[in-house]
């Protein structure tokens, strides 16, 4: 476990920091669009249900709710601090019911943004994904090609990929092999009435080649 | 010796000019009315009709109970609204088309959108959501007066989609359920506490709630729900009154406003001529105040439900708890004019001819005034706007509202389950 520890966690600065400019981006603007419709939602409600006029208008309600509800009763309560206590409470519940449906609304408008926004991940998951899955899935072919002999096979990479060193680096390493084995099947075209010869020429152009088989 | 005041003696002669009990107030027939008369009513009932068209939600259609800044919209306003604007279409007053379109959106969101218990709506609601506010409870007769103003204007536009919704909303309410399993239907339920502890135990504006409730064609209650409530009686300077707890004038006017109580005989009740001598006393019992009270004049009457200098309360008269300080809400002597037109309508002259500028508006006449504390209402209620349309309604247009609202199967049920006698 501990050989597997990582001693750098910059290997590559560029492709790194690319990266993480973009999940951050990702992350803020979906923070950004959460917080800022929860502030402004909330608190525009809160502005609207709790302004001067509003707060005004229902202590007048709260008081007229209660005199209706003596009126239908015929109740022959006193006034006083009992009619009092009866309107704050009209009034507290009155105010719980307002918030709860500040943010009740405020969730409700969230949805469709965060369905937008879900929508707008989505979509940049799959192209940031394929901007490395492609150059895998590239790679594996070109592998394929090489494995089965095919050492003309090249990598092509879009413009926006990721991977475009080590395609590079491929693409050399594929045209040394290209190169290499074509040199040896024209010696080997070159030389087949004199097996001598081939032999000597083979080995010296493999003398620097170093494989498994060699020891 | 003291010297009397003129005061005094002007309501000495007062008494003694205009009788606190009039022999037979009925005397002022429609078709002969004076028709500077007939204009002046004719234009507070279409003011009052404003107060809906002004005072109702442009996307739901439901009505503000008053017209304080912050006002929630109130089901039995809504419920009068209904019945105004039907009544204003059939004038020619409201666009039809216009009023066609209200009736079809408010019908919609009282079936898609208003928040109900088992079809009973909650009292207060927000006009723009219709959501329960103030943590109102699902009030019975609220919910029996919006479905009166439905089938009300259901009988103004006959096998359309209003009509077709009306009987929806209807259909929906489980007046079962209301009784809780007692012979009275309960005032209301809340999430919080379950049903009220208080029920629908006597005489008052409960029967168009029973009629409805009886006559329902779904979820009706037992037809012995009619016997159960209490038919408390006094009487009253000679005469018999069946009456009304608080003894305010609404009690007396809100069924009688869609139900033609005249030939209708309930053992050996008429209501009508109850509604009558119930007006005629309220009227006497703030005259015999005349000395402390200077609102009160023999044209100037009128004790019921309504704002008042502290705050809204139901002011009455006698027979009943007779709670008064002076306050008179017009209101309540127009919409007795199907009662005591004569009465009615001399007050209804005086109200505006002296009262104008600080009691009439846009909406017609404001909830109420008290000059003892030289007190006069800045506020018009739904409910009291309501009343007034479809009570002038009924006095100007030959009782129409009564004849449509009559022709519903409900209220033929009603009729005959409870035992209703029919006057020929």
């Amino acid at each position: 476990m501990r050989k597997e520890r990582r001693k750098k966690f910059l290997i590559n600065r560029p492709f790194q920091f690319r990266y993480m400019a973009i999940l951050t981006g990702v992350l803020v603007s979906v923070l950004s669009v959460a917080f800022i419709s929860l502030y402004f939602g909330i608190w525009g409600g809160v502005l609207d249900a709790f302004s001067d006029e509003q707060v005004q208008n229902d202590l007048i309600m709260a008081s007229r709710m209660v005199e209706y509800e003596k009126a239908r009763i015929l109740s022959q309560e006193p006034e006083g601090a009992l009619g009092f206590f009866k309107q704050a409470e009209k009034l507290s519940l009155r105010q719980r019911d307002i918030f709860k449906n500040i943010l009740d609304e405020t969730n409700r408008g969230l949805i469709p943004k965060f369905l937008l926004l879900i929508a707008l991940i989505a979509w940049a998951s799959i192209y940031l994904s394929h901007k490395v899955a492609g150059p895998f899935y590239r790679f594996q072919m070109s592998l394929k090609n090489i494995r089965d002999g095919n050492f003309s096979s090249r990598m092509f990479l879009r413009k926006s990929d990721e991977g475009k060193f080590i395609a590079q680096q491929f693409n050399q390493t594929a045209e040394y092999l290209d190169r290499f084995v074509g040199e040896i099947k024209a010696l080997v075209r070159q030389n087949k009435d004199n097996p001598q010869k081939l032999s000597q020429k083979l080995q010296d152009k493999l003398a620097d080649t170093k494989t498994s088989a060699d020891s | 010796m003291r010297i009397p005041s003129l005061r005094f003696i002007a309501i000495l002669l007062t008494f003694a000019l205009f009788p606190s009990v009039p022999l037979r107030a009925q005397t002022v027939n429609p078709s002969e009315l004076d028709p500077s008369d007939r204009d002046l009513l004719l234009k507070i009932q279409q003011d009052s009709l404003q107060y809906f068209i002004r005072s109702s939600n442009k996307d739901t259609g439901l009505t503000r109970d008053s017209s304080l800044p912050g006002s929630p919209a109130s089901i039995a306003a809504t419920g009068f609204s209904l019945a105004a604007f039907a009544i204003g279409a059939s004038h020619g007053w409201i666009d039809d088309a216009y009023a066609r379109q209200y009736l079809s959106k408010t019908l919609k969101s009282l079936l898609q959108q208003a928040e109900h218990e088992n079809g009973f709506f909650y009292h207060f609601l927000d006009a723009k959501s219709g959501r329960r506010v103030w943590r109102s409870e699902a009030s019975s007769i609220d919910t029996a007066l919006l479905v009166a103003g439905a089938l009300l204007a259901a009988q103004y536009y006959p096998g359309t989609p209003i009509a077709q919704w009306s009987q929806q909303i209807y259909d929906r309410v489980d007046w079962n359920w209301m009784m809780n399993n007692r012979e009275l239907m309960c005032m209301g339920w809340t999430p919080e506490n379950g049903f009220l502890s208080y029920y629908w135990d006597s005489y008052n504006e409960l029967i168009i709630l029973q009629a409805l409730a009886i006559g329902a064609s779904k979820n009706a209650i037992p037809k012995e729900a009619w016997t159960a409530w209490l038919r408390r009686e006094e009487i009253y300077e000679g005469k018999r009154i069946i009456y009304s707890y608080s003894g305010s004038l609404f009690t007396y006017q809100y069924a009688h406003a869609f139900i033609d109580f005249r030939p209708l005989i309930d053992g050996d009740i008429n209501y009508f001529e109850n509604s009558v001598r119930a007006t005629e006393a309220n009227r006497s019992y703030s005259l015999r105040s005349m000395l402390q009270r200077k609102g009160y004049s023999p044209n100037s009457w009128g004790l019921s439900a309504s704002l008042g200098p502290g705050g809204y309360r139901a002011y009455g008269g006698k027979p009943g708890e007779g709670v008064e300080d002076g306050t008179i809400a017009p209101y309540a002597a127009i919409s007795s004019i199907v009662f005591t037109p004569d009465l009615s309508l001399k007050a209804v002259r005086h109200f505006y001819e002296k009262y104008r500028d600080r009691l009439y508006g846009h909406f017609g006449f404001r909830d109420a005034f008290n000059l003892d504390k030289n007190w006069w209402a800045q506020e018009y209620i739904g409910i009291d706007q309501g009343i007034t349309v479809l009570m002038l309604e009924n006095y100007l247009a030959d009782g129409s509202v009564w004849k449509k609202f009559m022709a519903n199967d409900a209220i033929r049920k009603w009729i005959e389950l409870s035992g209703i006698k029919t006057a020929s």
